[in-house]
């Protein structure tokens, strides 16, 4: 339930007029055309049109969210529960003997064949802080966080491969086709920043997910709402220079000429289209200077960079959080982080669960617990939703790849159960939600799939994820298909 | 008590409802859109609480859980439905828990229910009728001060019906330099050189526009433009999807498009040839080709995958798209319950499914089965075996030898095994068994198979299998020695004469290997009788030719090949959707809500495509008609081109979709050329596209045509123009899809190798639809120009206007390599700025600039020149010259400035 349905059916119409022609009893058209009514002669009119024509025009929530914005930290290929939250000191005991046949009956696995041996936690484990939770020796200062979080334990996918199940977390289904949660967000959302695209995507780990671009595409949303990759190297985004020998003053002599030229167009045309046009090239002008700005952390002071253990000019993890801390404290909606290189299947050194996760592990350890504290610090951490998580577990056996021994120890991707954590905007903090058994295999309690944690990030932005709509095809779609239930246990 | 409040409370609104009306109720128009609203959610295709549906009128009328009668024809007052959206217990009335119905909407189902609840048919599930033109007033017919009258043909008598009754005037006639720039842009996807364009406007004849238009619709470049509107639809591109997403040779079907709409091929034959050119009789390559449509689905190479997961999903995909792309059809709802409104019902899909569910394809790394296209000295060697077999076994045998050598099949695949020993599938793709292990190929008919033929590889000498049937230590039928290969290896190997089905175990030895490495790697398998001819003189040659063709490089494309009788697949329901729990068994069929399946027509995808293109079907004709509209007018008479169920948009012109629906299967004999002319031909598609106040007011998103169309242009067209401006576009035609410039590192797919290495000379410049399209990864620019990255069928693109797209015109070099040439141009024979200006405005708009806007654009020239003077180096850089110029970089910087302008981005 929006707080005035009106509103925003309005608002949503008038957008919609770019992308769908409104039949001419819709709402929609019928709004712009008072909206037009006396505009041609009156600047102000003009400029009111264009503001009501813009898609990414701010829209109030259902219901008075928490967060304002998020920031989700995607670790692509799955990182192990098992040697970071969910500590399983039955599995040590099991260590080394074969896997019971009851595991295995009617399951399909990515890679383990025959009967795999079970494998104990490749890492120490203590309890941490007020809550006791457990956080293992290979997240030292993110220990320190354990009463700033909700972790999720018990979190259930049912996608066993990489691409379908990283679709499956950010589009809601696990085929390519559907809008991600950021474009989601930003179209029931908008953006409150003029100058910034609402959905921003940092990389690290030197590749793209998986599912490569579509986990932050915008489906069969207007493609207004797909997520802005924003790059270390290059142009930060896509085409943002301006040619060689073009200066900013030349420039904006340049868009100003456009921009005179389409003013007289519109004239004679008429069409709120050209309008439109207008303030989207002012906008890319103002993008130009802000984007830059908004990406460079070299003025950062030097206990920032301590802090996050940021190196200017490298495309790493740790810049992509200081990044995210300055894009939501410019207002971006939405900040999506992928960091890849997580698959630890033992197959080998980097993917060994006792080798290259370790070292994965410390890439992130002190970045992420560095943007924790600092958006407390400037009090962005209570409207700034911040989610971690993979796309699936890993199994509590040891990889057999091919029904042979891998060449070093690893775990096979697990659909089961795995360990996700939330923080700030709203969310109960230094909670723990869900338990799995004793090896870790099946959440025993506080199972929650993921289009539960899905409807809860919308929640905390004050969105009602079965409200969320598209008509598209014929019938409404929504992030969390036909189901979803907000994780009520893990809200403030 | 309650009732009879109730009944004195409507009777004073009943007389007032009674008095306005004429007509009957109308089921479509009046009591569906109230059942969809406010019913069916809890009582339809996908839930039906207390047993009771309203989908269909036989389980309306029928007693719901209660035991009670819903609804009693001719009785409002026995129907237990209307006593409960009347009732004020809570607990009773409908719809539960939500506002009550309006007076008004309960009024219309009494009456309905009165006059008998009969059961209306939406109109989309009802075949076109032949409808009447409408007569045009006088007023209408003679527009304007000229005495000719406004209406040119058909098109335009249906639309003035419309205005007329919207209070609506149409506009005059575009003047000719729009006009000709417009139907350019809308038949060949490309601005008129200013040449082309003087023609015209020069041409004082009475058959200059139609000249014009027929020229267009001969032209090659026609071609092109609709087929990217196509591709969309079959979701064309050059790599296969998902993680890895490596590339994928399938332009040859690109090129078979673009030839279909250049060559008019009819919309019936277009029809057939993608969904069935291979159960043709004798199909030719080029019809082959034509089946890669349901190729382009995507293909998941991601290790660890289960080949027949992504086969059911490559399956369902082409499903949606087929019921999309020719019957506006949302069927993707069906595959999980009974549609929630329309009339289709949950086994209809699995029905509709088993049509498609017998290829041959298996979400294979290879892509089985490819056709085949051989080197012309290979093409040679098969002509000779073709008439080889012919003269030793007759026609059938040489079809079949033939179907082998050009696709490979039917052959078998390494997830065809089971029973592994000591071997798995290597990356979940090949057969590979290590030492002393065994897997086995289930219930074999082996009858008359002598041969089998292998593709493996192996990198180490002194291994073999051998082939035992029934048993791990049955007999041996058959054994190869595996020999160090460099790479793949195609190779015969002879098997003993069996009759029957027999389980075969292959059992593989190599004492001289790790135990923990596979003797070889198989990649597939195919059984196959000798060929005939055996003992005659040239056998030997002929039999070495053939393995010849086996083994040497051929460029390939994925299409369609349908499963012989012995691995022909049973279609089952999938309950709730999902493809491991399989229900009932289900035969092809259609929906009993459509056409009935022709009686002379086979059960599989030929009759399927024949069906689609019955005169009967209501929606076929319909959806073209519709989706050519829309291109050309830019909205369609339906809105939502991808639904005409029930829950779609109205059409605004109902007769005019069925009149040119009709004329299209009947006169035109389904020519898309025809269509289009009959469109572009109109008064309605010449009208000014300018916006008045009134129209503002009235008719903001142009539904009732009171205007010509004014829309931005697509991805494809604002780099093609651009580079048509700048006097760099290529018309080279066809071939392997090219890559043009694309800022460095775009691509980064795990796993994957590809790079994006820029085409040389013209190819950097191609028209837009020759560019490589990578899924994951598609070419940025066009992307933010709402191209399609074409992972699944797209029928309409929705336009946007962002900031982004400003960014790529003004500042992507492609764009800015474009200006520069532009800006050459202008230089060109113009002396001063103002004629270089002037004569530039005219290269891309085809007429002269009105001085207002030129004089801002020399504004922006003299600023800049200013500028480029004092600063040599700046204007080097711009004009990309090593001598100064400061001219050229002014001016190329009011080219780029005139490419960005909302009149060159928008079609008017």
């Amino acid at each position: 339930m929006f707080n005035n349905p009106l509103d925003f059916e309005n608002l949503k119409n008038i957008s919609r007029r770019h992308f769908l022609w409104e039949s001419a009893a819709g709402l929609g058209a019928a709004a712009l055309g008072s909206f037009l009514a006396g505009c041609e002669s009156r600047s102000a009119g003009i400029k009111n049109l264009a503001t009501a024509t813009d898609p990414m025009l701010p829209k109030p929530p259902h219901f008075p969210g928490k967060a304002k914005r998020v920031i989700y930290l995607h670790m692509a290929g799955a990182p192990s529960q098992l040697e970071l939250f969910d500590f399983k000191p039955e599995l040590q005991k099991l260590n080394n003997q074969l896997c019971p046949p009851s595991l295995l009956e009617g399951k399909r696995f990515a890679f383990i064949r025959g009967t795999p041996k079970m494998l104990g936690p490749q890492a120490d484990f203590k309890q941490r802080g007020q809550s006791g939770a457990y956080v293992s020796e290979h997240l030292p200062h993110f220990a320190k966080m354990a009463d700033e979080v909700a972790f999720l334990k018990g979190v259930y996918t049912d996608q066993f491969n990489h691409a379908p199940a990283q679709l499956f977390v950010h589009t809601g289904s696990p085929r390519l086709g559907r809008p991600s949660i950021g474009s989601w967000v930003t179209y029931g959302l908008g953006s409150e920043n003029n100058n910034l695209p609402g959905f921003v995507v940092l990389t690290s780990g030197g590749k793209t997910p998986d599912a490569g671009k579509s986990v932050w595409g915008s489906g069969f949303l207007p493609s207004v709402y797909q997520g802005v990759q924003c790059r270390s190297e290059g142009d930060p985004v896509l085409f943002l220079s301006d040619p060689e020998g073009v200066d900013r003053d030349l420039k904006k002599k340049t868009i100003d000429a456009i921009n005179d030229v389409n003013r007289q167009h519109f004239k004679e045309f008429n069409d709120p289209e050209t309008l439109t046009r207008i303030a989207q090239y002012e906008m890319a002008f103002r993008m130009q200077v802000s984007v830059p700005e908004v990406m460079n952390i070299n003025n950062e002071p030097d206990y920032i960079h301590q802090l996050y253990g940021t190196t200017p000019g490298k495309a790493s993890f740790a810049n992509n959080c200081l990044l995210a801390r300055k894009l939501v404290e410019q207002d971006v909606r939405f900040v999506q982080l992928f960091d890849w290189g997580w698959d630890s299947h033992g197959t080998d050194e980097n993917l060994a669960i006792d080798i290259g996760f370790r070292n994965k592990c410390r890439e992130i350890d002190r970045a992420m617990t560095a943007l924790l504290l600092d958006l407390k610090q400037r009090g962005l951490l209570e409207e700034t939703l911040v989610v971690w998580g993979g796309e699936f577990g890993r199994t509590p056996m040891q990889e057999n790849r091919e029904n042979k021994n891998n060449p070093f120890l690893g775990r096979d991707h697990h659909v089961e159960a795995f360990t996700m954590w939330m923080a700030g905007g709203g969310i109960k903090p230094g909670t723990t939600w869900g338990e799995t058994d004793e090896i870790g295999y099946y959440p025993i309690n506080g199972k929650v799939s993921v289009h539960d944690v899905q409807a809860t990030i919308l929640n905390q932005l004050g969105m009602n994820h079965e409200k969320l709509t598209y008509h598209f095809q014929g019938r409404p779609f929504r992030l969390t298909d036909v189901a979803g239930k907000v994780i009520e246990e893990i809200i403030a | 008590m309650i009732r009879s409040n109730k009944i004195v409370f409507f009777i004073p609104l009943l007389v007032a409802f009674a008095a306005c009306r004429e007509k009957k109720i109308d089921f479509s128009a009046q009591v569906k859109p109230i059942l969809n609203k406010h019913c069916i959610s809890c009582h339809g295709g996908v839930k039906r609480n207390a047993n009771y549906s309203l989908l269909f009128r036989t389980e309306a009328l029928d007693t719901a859980e209660s035991g009670k009668h819903p609804i009693v024809p001719g009785h409002p007052e026995q129907s237990e439905f209307i006593r409960r959206i009347t009732s004020t217990d809570p607990e009773v009335r409908m719809p539960y828990k939500e506002h009550p119905l309006s007076a008004e909407d309960i009024e219309i189902l009494k009456q309905w229910i009165k006059e008998g609840a009969e059961w209306g048919e939406h109109w989309a599930y009802i075949a076109p009728k032949p409808v009447a033109i409408p007569e045009v007033t006088t007023l209408q017919a003679g527009f304007g001060e000229s005495d000719t009258p406004w209406a040119k043909n058909e098109v335009d008598h249906f639309v003035l019906a419309k205005l007329e009754e919207q209070k609506l005037s149409p506009s005059a006639e575009a003047d000719k330099a729009t006009l000709v720039r417009r139907i350019y842009l809308d038949l060949i996807g490309l601005p008129p050189t200013p040449e082309q364009a003087s023609r015209f406007v020069n041409d004082a004849g009475a058959d200059a526009y139609e000249k014009t238009v027929d020229e267009l619709l001969a032209s090659p470049r026609f071609g092109e433009k609709w087929a990217s509107w196509w591709l969309d639809m079959a979701r064309y591109s050059d790599t296969k999807g998902y993680e890895r997403d490596v590339g994928r040779s399938i332009w040859r079907y690109r090129d078979w498009v673009i030839n279909a709409f250049n060559k008019d091929m009819p919309f019936d034959q277009f029809t057939v040839e993608q969904l069935a050119g291979d159960l043709l009789p004798n199909p030719t390559d080029d019809q082959l080709i034509a089946t890669a449509f349901h190729r382009n689905t995507m293909n998941n190479d991601e290790g660890g995958t289960e080949d027949e997961e992504f086969r059911v999903a490559a399956l369902i995909d082409r499903v949606s798209t087929t019921w999309q792309v020719w019957q506006s059809t949302t069927m993707a709802c069906v595959q999980c319950h009974t549609h929630p409104y329309d009339p289709f019902l949950h086994d209809e899909y699995y029905k509709s499914l088993a049509f498609f569910n017998n290829t041959r394809d298996e979400d294979t790394e290879g892509e089985h089965p490819n056709l085949r296209i051989y080197k012309p000295e290979d093409e040679q060697k098969l002509t000779a075996i073709k008439e080889w077999v012919k003269t030793h076994a007759g026609s059938t045998q040489e079809a079949e030898v033939t179907r082998f050598l050009k696709t490979l099949e039917p052959k078998f695949h390494p997830h065809d095994f089971d029973q592994f020993v000591n071997g798995e599938l290597i990356d979940t793709k090949w057969l590979g068994v290590r030492p002393g292990g065994s897997a086995r190929l289930k219930q074999i008919d082996m009858a008359g198979k002598r041969n089998l033929i292998v593709n493996y590889w192996s990198d180490s000498e002194g291994g073999s299998f051998e082939i035992r049937q029934d048993k791990l230590n049955g007999d041996v039928v058959g054994t190869l020695q595996v020999k160090k290969t460099s790479g793949r290896q195609i190779v015969s190997i002879p098997l003993k004469a069996a009759s029957g089905k027999h389980d075969l175990y292959f059992v593989f030895h190599n004492s001289k290997i790790k135990p923990d490495k596979a003797v070889c790697g198989i990649e597939w398998f195919a059984f196959r009788d000798d060929l005939p001819g055996k003992g005659d003189a040239h056998y030997d040659g002929i039999r070495s030719n053939f393995m010849t063709l086996l083994n040497t490089s051929v460029d390939n494309t994925p299409i369609m090949i349908e499963n012989n009788a012995e691995q022909h697949r049973a279609t089952h329901i999938y309950e709730r959707g999902n493809w491991v729990v399989k229900g009932a068994e289900v035969k092809p069929g259609v929906p009993a809500s459509l056409n009935p399946f022709p009686k002379d027509q086979p059960y599989n995808r030929l009759g399927f495509a024949h069906w689609l293109l019955e005169k009967q079907n209501p929606l076929t004709a319909r959806t073209m008609v519709n989706r050519f509209w829309e291109q050309i007018f830019g909205a369609g008479i339906v809105e939502t081109l991808e639904d005409f169920g029930t829950q779609s948009a109205s059409p605004t012109h109902q007769e005019l979709l069925d009149y040119l629906s009709l004329q299209f299967m009947n006169e035109d004999r389904w020519s898309m050329k025809k269509l289009i002319k009959t469109m572009v031909m109109s008064a309605t598609y010449r009208q000014d596209s300018r916006l008045t106040q009134e129209m503002l007011e009235k008719d903001p998103g142009n539904r009732w045509l009171a205007r010509g169309p004014r829309v931005r242009l697509s991805s494809e067209q604002v780099r093609d123009q651009a580079l048509a401006c700048g006097g760099m576009l290529s018309n080279k035609m066809f071939g392997k899809s090219v890559m043009p410039y694309q800022p460095n590192g775009i691509w980064s797919s795990v796993w994957n190798g590809d790079y994006w290495k820029a085409s040389e000379g013209e190819d950097q410049y191609r028209r837009s639809l020759y560019t490589y399209i990578k899924r994951t990864s598609p070419y940025p620019s066009m992307m933010m120009f709402d191209g399609s990255s074409r992972e699944v069928c797209v029928i309409r693109r929705i336009r946007t206007n962002t900031p982004l797209q400003a960014l790529v015109t003004l500042n992507d070099s492609s764009y800015v390599v474009a200006a520069r040439g532009l800006a050459l141009r202008m230089m060109k024979d113009n002396a001063t700025p103002k004629d270089q200006i002037n004569a530039g405005y005219r290269m891309i708009l085809v007429r002269d600039m009105p001085a207002q806007k030129l004089a801002v654009m020399q504004g922006l020239y003299d600023d800049a020149l200013k500028q480029y003077t004092t600063n040599k180096e700046a204007s080097r850089k711009l004009a990309a010259t090593q001598n100064d110029s400061p001219q050229l970089a002014a001016l190329t910087l009011v080219a780029s400035a005139m490419l960005n302008l909302d009149e060159v981005l928008t079609k008017e």
